[in-house]
C-alpha cells in the first residue's frame, strides 16, 4: 500500500467506527482470556443482539488493558462522553453492562476508577495501542496511524536518514543491557552484504517478565513496522521473530498479522511500489532460557543447541549463517514507529539524560496492583510500587524489589528514591533487565530468592563453559547449605568468591549475571545469611567503631 | 540442565515398519519450512516440532529419520532434540499439565498446588500416570505473573490457581 492508500484505508475504517455511538471493548489478552472473557465478549453481543439495534453498539476484542489483577476488563466507550471501565466482570454481568448504556449510567457496582495513579501516571508509546484496537484487524491498526511511518520512511527518507532519527531519539535497548539502538543499526548498515537478517527477540525468559507477551498478543502489527523500518535502515530483507512456545495466543496473533501485512503489501516484495523487499518468518523457540542471549538464538534457528558464542565478531558483522544480523528487543521494536513519526528529538525529551523515552514493566508479587504499566525513565521506584502499584497487600510492609530477573537484583527501601533508569540501576548492583519488577514484602526470604535465581540459572546453564556450568551448580549448594541452616562462615567467602569468579570469566551474559541475585541480596540483606549461619552479627557501622 | 545426557550408546531403537516421519509431513515441511530457508539443517526446530505435533513425542526412529531427512547425522539430530526442555524424548500424556515454577509463582503458593497435584495424581514431575492421561511438568515462567500462580494444560493457560479450581480444571478434563 502506497501513503495514500494507507490514509484510505484508516479514514474509511475511521468514519466506518463513528457511525457506531457506542464501543464495548473487552480485554482478550492471556490474562483475562483465562477468565473466559471470550464468553463475556459472547453473551455481550447476544445481549447487544436481544435489544435490537436502536441504539448501535458494537464489541471489539482488544489487548491488555493494563489492570490484569482486576481482571477480566471491559471498557465501554461512548462518543463524546468519558469512557467507562469495569473490571472482574462475569458473564451475568453482560445483561446488565448493555442495560447501562442506553440509560446511560454506568453499572455502579462494577466500575473501575481509571482516575487513580494506577492509570494517570503512566505515559504511554509503547502500550498506546494496547487495549484499544483489535489486534486481529490490519484495519484497525492503520486507522490509528499503523504503518504510517513505514510508508513515510519509504516515501520521503533514507536508510541513513531513518537512522540518525534512531540515533537522535537515544533509544537503547530494551532487551535488559541497553545498547543504543542507533549505533547497533550503524555497525549493521556498514556491512556489505547482498543478504542481511533482522530478528526480533521475543524469547522472553525472565521470570517476572510478560511486557513482551502483551505487547505481542495485543498489537502485534507494531512490531511487525518496527521489522521492517529496521531492515529498511540497515539494507536488511529477511526477518526472524524467534518466539517462545509458551506463548500460544501471541504466536498466532502473529501469524495472522504477518498473513494480513502480506496480503496487503506491506510485507513482501517491493512494499509500496518500492525497491524495498521484506518478509518475516515465525521461529518457535523450544524452552531454552539461554536462546534469549543473541548468538545462542542464531545457533538455534541455524537448527543447532542454542549455544552462545565468544565475541567478536558481533552478529552485525558475522550472525545468521554468516551474515550481517541485527538483533533488537520487542520493546525496542514497538518504539521504532513513533520515532520515525514524530522524530529522534521528541522522543529524546523524554526521560533522562542518558536514558531516553518510556519503559514497560510488568508489576508482580506482593503488590496490590499486578499488571503491565508504562513509565517515563526517571520516575522513582517509589512512585512505581506505592503510587501505581498501589502498595503492599495485607497491611504488610514493603522489603524489597526485584529488577532484571535471574540477571538482576533486589534493592531494599532506601532506593525507593531513586530514579529508574540503565545507569542507576546497574549503580545500585541490579540492571534494568526486560522489565519485570518483583515486589517482596516483610515476609519474604531474601537467602531463599537468591537461591531461587541461582537455581534458575543453574537449570538452564547450556554447560558450554565450564565457569558457569559448574560454578552455578557450586553456588546453588552453598545457598542450599546456607538457607538450611547448616552452611558456615567459610561457605559464605566461598559464595562470594565464586561469584565474583563466575562474573568474570563466563562466556555469555548468563552466566556473567548469574551471580547478581546473590551479590544485590548479601549486600543490602547479609544479615538474613548471618542470620542462618547461626553467630550473632554486628551491624558493620558497630565493628568499625570497634576496631578503631 | 540441558548439559546433562543419557548414554545413548547402548540404546536400542524399537522400531516400526511404517515411518513417523510419513510422506504427506515430509511434503509440507518442504513446501512450507525447507523453502524459506538457505539449508536443511534450519528446518531442524520446525521439523521436530511438527513430528512431535503429529506423534506426541520423538522416538529414536523418528530423530533418525528426521537426520535422514535433513541430511544431517542422527546423533546430531539426538544432540539438537536432547538440548531442548521441549520436546519429548519419552511418550507424554494426553494432557501435559505445565506448572510454573517462577519467583512470582513461588511466592504466591505455587509449592502447595505442586503437592496436591502429585497426590492427586500419584506422580512426580517429569512422569506421566499410568493410564496415560497426565503429564506433570515444572515450566520456567509462562510470563503471567500479574495473575500467578499459573498453569498451561496443553495449549489452554489457567491463572489465579488455587486447591479448588485447579480441582475443576482436571476434573473437566475427558
Amino acid at each position: 500500500m502506497t501513503p495514500e492508500e494507507l490514509h484510505d484505508v484508516g479514514q474509511k475504517h475511521r468514519e466506518q467506527d463513528a457511525k457506531t455511538p457506542h464501543h464495548v471493548r473487552v480485554c482478550m489478552a492471556a490474562g483475562c482470556m483465562s477468565q473466559k472473557s471470550d464468553e463475556i465478549k459472547k453473551t455481550l453481543e447476544k445481549a447487544i443482539k436481544e435489544k435490537g439495534a436502536s441504539d448501535p453498539c458494537k464489541v471489539k476484542c482488544v489487548g491488555c488493558m493494563g489492570l490484569c489483577s482486576a481482571g477480566p476488563l471491559v471498557r465501554v466507550d461512548t462518543e463524546g462522553q468519558d469512557s467507562v471501565m469495569y473490571q472482574n466482570v462475569t458473564v451475568d454481568d453482560s445483561s446488565e453492562i448493555v442495560q447501562s448504556i442506553s440509560d446511560g449510567k454506568p453499572v455502579e457496582r462494577l466500575v473501575c476508577d481509571t482516575n487513580v495513579p494506577f492509570f494517570a501516571k503512566q505515559q504511554k508509546i509503547v502500550l498506546e495501542n494496547v487495549g484499544e484496537i483489535d489486534p486481529d484487524s490490519l484495519e484497525d491498526y492503520i486507522s490509528v496511524g499503523g504503518y504510517s511511518a513505514l510508508g513515510k520512511a519509504l516515501a520521503e527518507m533514507s536508510p541513513a536518514e531513518v537512522r540518525s532519527e534512531v540515533e537522535a531519539s537515544g533509544l537503547r535497548g530494551r532487551g535488559g543491557a541497553g545498547f543504543p539502538t542507533g549505533l547497533k543499526w550503524g555497525m549493521m548498515a556498514r556491512n556489505e552484504s547482498e543478504t542481511k537478517y533482522i530478528i526480533c527477540n521475543a524469547d522472553e525468559g525472565d521470570p517476572g517478565a510478560f511486557m513482551d507477551r502483551a505487547v505481542l498478543e495485543s498489537d502485534p502489527h507494531r512490531i511487525l513496522e518496527g521489522m521492517a523500518l529496521a531492515a529498511y535502515a540497515t539494507g536488511a530483507n529477511h526477518g526472524y521473530v524467534y518466539i517462545r512456545a509458551e506463548y500460544p495466543l501471541a504466536i498466532k496473533r502473529l501469524k495472522n498479522a504477518i498473513r494480513l501485512a502480506a496480503r496487503a503489501g506491506l510485507l513482501g516484495h517491493h512494499i509500496s511500489g518500492t525497491r524495498f523487499s521484506f518478509q518475516i518468518e515465525i521461529r518457535l523457540g523450544a524452552g531454552a532460557f539461554v536462546c534469549g542471549e543473541e548468538t545462542a538464538l542464531i545457533a538455534s534457528i541455524e537448527g543447532k543447541r542454542g549455544q552462545p558464542k565468544p565475541r567478536p565478531p558481533f552478529p552485525a558483522q558475522s550472525g545468521l549463517w554468516g551474515k550481517p544480523t541485527c538483533i533488537n528487543n520487542v520493546e525496542t521494536l514497538a518504539n521504532i514507529a513513533p520515532i520515525v513519526n514524530k522524530g529522534g528529538a521528541w522522543f529524546a525529551s523524554i526521560g533522562t539524560e542518558k536514558s531516553k523515552g518510556t519503559k514497560v514493566f510488568a508489576l508482580a508479587g506482593k503488590i496490590n496492583n499486578t499488571g503491565l504499566i508504562e513509565v517515563p525513565m526517571g520516575i522513582t521506584l517509589r512512585e512505581i510500587v506505592f503510587d501505581i502499584g498501589g502498595g503492599i497487600p495485607d497491611g504488610l510492609s514493603f522489603k524489597a524489589v526485584q529488577t532484571g530477573g535471574p540477571s538482576g537484583g533486589c534493592l531494599p527501601d532506601r532506593h525507593l528514591d531513586m530514579a529508574v533508569d540503565y545507569d542507576n540501576l546497574r549503580d545500585a548492583g541490579s540492571i534494568m533487565g526486560s522489565g519485570g519488577m518483583i515486589i517482596m514484602d516483610e515476609e519474604s526470604n531474601m537467602v531463599d530468592v537468591a537461591r531461587f535465581f541461582m537455581e534458575f540459572c543453574m537449570s538452564e546453564s547450556c554447560g558450554k563453559c565450564i565457569p558457569c556450568r559448574v560454578g552455578t551448580y557450586q553456588m546453588h549448594n552453598l545457598l542450599d547449605r546456607i538457607a538450611e541452616g547448616q552452611g558456615t562462615h567459610e561457605d559464605l567467602a566461598l559464595l562470594e568468591e565464586l561469584c565474583i569468579t563466575v562474573a568474570c570469566t563466563s562466556l555469555c551474559g548468563l552466566g556473567q549475571t548469574a551471580p547478581n541475585p546473590v551479590l544485590s541480596t548479601l549486600r543490602y540483606f547479609r544479615n538474613e545469611y548471618l542470620d542462618l549461619i547461626g553467630e550473632q552479627h554486628i551491624p558493620a557501622f558497630v565493628g568499625q567503631e570497634a576496631s578503631q | 540442565m540441558a548439559w546433562l545426557t543419557k548414554n545413548s550408546g547402548t540404546m536400542q531403537i524399537e522400531r516400526r515398519e511404517e515411518p513417523y516421519l510419513d510422506d504427506a509431513l515430509k511434503a509440507k515441511l518442504e513446501a512450507e519450512v525447507i523453502i524459506r530457508y538457505p539449508d536443511r539443517r534450519a528446518a531442524m526446530l520446525p521439523t521436530l516440532h511438527a513430528v512431535q505435533h503429529q506423534v506426541g513425542w520423538l522416538p529414536l526412529q523418528a530423530l533418525a529419520e528426521i537426520g535422514a531427512f535433513l541430511g544431517v547425522a542422527p546423533s546430531e539430530v539426538m544432540d539438537t532434540a536432547s538440548f531442548y526442555e521441549e520436546y519429548w524424548l519419552e511418550p507424554k500424556g494426553k494432557y501435559v499439565i505445565w506448572l510454573c515454577q517462577s519467583i512470582t509463582c513461588e511466592l504466591l503458593n505455587r509449592e502447595s498446588l505442586m503437592q496436591k497435584l502429585q497426590a492427586k495424581l500419584s506422580i512426580k514431575p517429569g512422569q506421566t500416570t499410568e493410564d496415560g492421561k497426565f503429564t506433570l511438568m515444572n515450566v520456567e515462567c509462562l510470563g503471567s505473573c500479574g495473575t500467578a500462580p499459573c498453569a498451561l494444560v496443553n495449549e489452554t493457560l489457567h491463572e489465579d490457581l488455587t486447591a479448588e479450581n485447579l480441582d475443576q480444571i482436571l476434573d473437566a478434563l475427558e
